[in-house]
């Protein structure tokens, strides 16, 4: 349980959890990356393509989700592997940006409602929108966590 | 809540690395404690009580 007899360490020698953790987090993005590269060509291709048949079309489409479940898979393996606190500061970072997205969502909708928001996201967020505000609420709530907890 | 954690790794001459790696927690969590931004849980709890043979109330003290 305890791991009590290891030798005694410079304290300027770089934590190796942290290293650890920052590789895995590199590699997390990095599957973001070829995530969205891939949902981009593919967007690309089934819309300048037309004459394509439906079932390449479709496989297409879907092929982004490929590169998302080995992303989703190595977000799980890295929360997993976090202590208690990196816990903490996860949940505490998702939570605010499912929050904010929610209060973000609802004036844009609350705006168009009454007309004032001219042809500025008619929609609303949509898909791609909700993901991004989202995505940039969590790195603003994991800087205001680390911040609390530094 | 209050703790002696600071107090009984320096009596021991440890460093927060050191005593993050014994406890298999970050660094970052062990100064979390230290500073009192944050309470263990009960495992990690018992875990600092274990490693510094102490019982838990003599290490966490609620505070008033």
């Amino acid at each position: 349980m305890l791991n009590s007899n290891l030798p005694e360490r410079d304290e300027k020698q770089p934590d190796p959890t942290a290293v650890k953790r920052a590789l895995r987090s590199f590699e997390l993005n990095a599957w973001l990356a070829v995530t969205t590269a891939v949902y981009l060509v593919t967007l690309f291709l089934v819309r300048h393509h037309p004459d394509w048949s439906p079932w390449l079309k479709i496989t297409l489409a879907l092929t982004p989700i490929l590169p998302g479940l080995l992303y989703l898979r190595n977000g799980l393996q890295l929360l997993r592997g976090m202590d208690e606190l990196q816990r903490r500061i996860q949940l505490e970072a998702w939570l605010f940006a499912a929050l904010g997205t929610v209060v973000v969502s609802t004036i844009i909708n609350v705006v168009n409602v009454h007309g004032l928001g001219g042809n500025w996201l008619p929609h609303g967020l949509e898909v791609g929108g909700t993901y991004l505000t989202m995505f940039l609420l969590w790195c603003v709530g994991v800087t205001i966590a680390n911040c609390r907890y530094r | 809540m209050k703790n002696r954690l600071r107090e009984l790794r320096a009596e021991r001459q440890w460093s927060q690395g050191e005593l993050a790696e014994k406890l298999e927690v970050s660094r970052q969590t062990i100064n979390a404690i230290e500073t009192e931004k944050y309470d263990p849980s009960l495992p990690l709890a018992f875990k600092i009580s274990l490693l510094f043979k102490q019982p838990l109330e003599r290490i966490f003290v609620p505070e008033a």
